[in-house]
């Protein structure tokens, strides 16, 4: 959270984060084309452009299949929230070095000639029309144009200038990408002589994308079938029942599906309970996943933070989240289903009162 | 697991330096594996790539000979028989991605002293042109052989740029290799058959259309895919000569 835009407000979490990431990556580039080619069976090396191409190339393929993965884990299993605190880095990062194999491309497969490299790229394969042969680069531009968005507008000000929906659904875009990369790699280095090892890291890294995606979207469908309570109870004046007060640990929140787009956290803190949108206002983070820190709200995702009863963020900080009404009849929470403005304050209800 | 938060669960705030010894011990061994598996994914990806062949430039070796340079319907230089070694045929190249059409033209039946580098595969040698000059009145005149017709085949293989494949990029075939070796035939490069069977012993024929032209687009379709084609196939002393019908084409895969 932040009052004013900088261009990365560094804690000692993300230096720790991208210290990782530098790490591996570097291992990787380094292994890749330094340490492996002594292992290689080969008549004489391959190009030194040819072998950093596709260790670039192989290491972006690899960082957005890990990318598109932490955030199915983190549904699945929350000890992999610290993963996707910093991922906007590791985004940018595999921008970059996404880049660093399209210069090599540019650099060598498209040069020597007197054609223009850029006019090169998108002409010397026109075969639009058959799938062997296709121009798979075209594929690789499309991912590397929309990897370029979405790291220039990684950060908070563009989250903050778009609004959270278009940058969400603009930051969506990354699964189109990736199908631009798979597709790019298929129609282009796996059609080359039979390599089983690329072969069977590109399937295992669709097979792991699409699995974990499958699973927690499956584990989202149980969750809103578990929860069928809240839609299908007695709906006395207008209210639901949304569970019991046992259901809900201390300074914990128990989440009410409404509908498909519509949930309710309800917090139990300090003998009060208070109900918000689940939705964050940052990222649409979950935050009935998150818990009462210091007498607010805090997401699981990024820490963003909020009023119990009136959904606003702390000042100076100016987000804020709609509200709900509450009532208890003994241990039975009652929930008012209408959202009430972002911002609008709601008396907590004392749980000693009304037990 | 996620769906229930509760009071005992680690909890972790990204700006807060303070994190969870449970979540540190996690993300600790879930930092090394990921460390150690882009390691290994690098280890095995890079060991085990395809081997590109001994073909390459032989910088140590430079070439340079009197000869005729003549349209076969490539730029190709005759070089006469001397002692015991016979006459042969050598395709040409330019700089880069560029062919020597123009020297070839310009210098068309008159002995020349050429220079350059050889680019060099098994039995498929192809010449990066440095210098031509004319050879002088001291060059002996020689009449170069007359292609020697080995009959019509069907030919399976990869159509490639003669210049990358022979070397001047390792590996310098297939899909990945395409838009390369279009834009080299554009630039003038010789186009080559490399077979998967042999004529008359040889895999790599210089190619020409069925009329002994050259090739024009109609063969960007076909680049680096496996495709089967007929022709008739001749003998310029020692270089192979595939006149293509590509009527006859066919993508095998």
């Amino acid at each position: 959270m932040s009052v004013q835009y900088t261009p990365v407000i560094w804690n000692r979490n993300k230096i720790f984060y991208d210290a990782i990431l530098l790490v591996a990556v570097a291992l990787y580039l380094y292994v890749f084309i330094r340490v492996a080619p002594a292992f290689e069976d080969v008549t004489k090396p391959i190009d030194g452009a040819i072998l950093r191409m596709r260790a670039f190339g192989s290491c972006a393929f690899l960082m957005l299949t890990v990318i598109l993965c932490i955030g199915p884990l983190a549904r699945l299993d929350r000890r992999f929230l610290p993963l996707l605190y910093n991922r906007r880095h590791f985004g940018v990062m595999t921008a970059g070095i996404a880049a660093v194999h399209a210069n090599y491309v540019l650099g060598w497969y498209f040069a020597f000639s007197p054609t223009d490299r850029y006019v090169a790229l998108l002409s010397s394969n026109t075969s639009y029309g058959q799938l062997l042969g296709f121009p798979f680069e075209a594929f690789g531009i499309a991912a590397l144009l929309i990897l370029f968005v979405l790291a220039a507008t990684s950060h908070d000000f563009w989250l903050s200038f778009l609004g959270a929906p278009i940058w969400k659904a603009l930051h969506m875009f990354i699964y189109p990408a990736y199908a631009f990369v798979v597709l790019h790699v298929a129609l282009g280095a796996l059609q080359g002589p039979a390599d089983p090892i690329f072969t069977s890291v590109v399937a295992a890294s669709v097979v792991l994308v699409s699995g974990l995606h499958f699973a927690t979207g499956r584990m989202e469908a149980r969750r809103d079938r578990g929860d069928e309570t809240a839609k299908a109870s007695l709906q006395e004046e207008g209210w639901v029942v949304a569970g019991e007060l046992d259901d809900i640990d201390e300074d914990c929140a128990k989440v009410v599906t409404l509908s498909d787009d519509e949930r309710v956290a309800i917090f139990k803190y300090d003998g009060k309970l208070s109900a918000i949108t689940n939705a964050c206002a940052h990222q649409n983070g979950p935050l009935g996943e998150g818990k009462v820190l210091w007498g607010c709200i805090t997401c699981p995702w990024h820490g963003y933070q909020y009023n119990l009863a009136d959904g606003r963020a702390p000042e100076p900080f100016t987000e804020k989240i709609s509200t709900y009404r509450l009532k208890l009849i003994g241990s039975t929470i009652l929930l008012d289903p209408n959202a009430l403005p972002p911002g609008t304050h709601v008396d907590p209800v004392e749980i000693g009162e009304a037990a | 697991m996620s769906w229930k938060q509760t009071k005992d669960a680690p909890f972790f705030v990204g700006y807060l330096n303070a994190v969870p010894k449970q979540l540190i011990a996690f993300v600790g061994i879930f930092s090394v594996c990921f460390i150690a598996g882009l390691g290994l994914a690098a280890l095995a990806l890079s060991s085990t790539q395809n081997d590109p062949g001994n073909g390459g430039f032989q910088w140590g070796n430079r070439y340079e000979n009197v000869g005729l340079l003549e349209l076969r319907p490539y730029p190709v230089l005759r070089v006469a028989a001397e002692g015991e070694n016979p006459a042969r045929t050598y395709m040409l190249t330019g700089q880069g991605k560029r062919g020597v059409f123009s020297q070839a033209e310009n210098n068309a039946g008159t002995p020349v002293n050429l220079r350059g580098v050889p680019v060099n595969r098994g039995d498929l040698t192809m010449i990066q042109v440095g210098k031509v000059e004319a050879a002088g009145e001291g060059a002996a005149e020689f009449t170069p052989s007359e292609p020697v017709p080995l009959g019509r085949w069907k030919l399976a293989g990869e159509i490639c740029d003669g210049k990358c494949y022979a070397g001047a990029m390792r590996p310098g075939r297939g899909l990945a290799h395409k838009a390369c070796a279009d834009l080299c035939l554009t630039g003038g490069i010789p186009p080559v058959f490399v077979s998967s069977g042999a004529v008359d012993g040889r895999n790599f024929f210089l190619m020409a259309d069925k009329d002994g032209n050259v090739l024009g687009d109609e063969i960007k379709a076909l680049l680096a895919l496996y495709v089967e084609i007929e022709g008739d196939v001749e003998r310029l002393d020692d270089l192979m000569v595939f006149k293509v019908d590509l009527a006859t084409a066919r993508i095998l895969k």
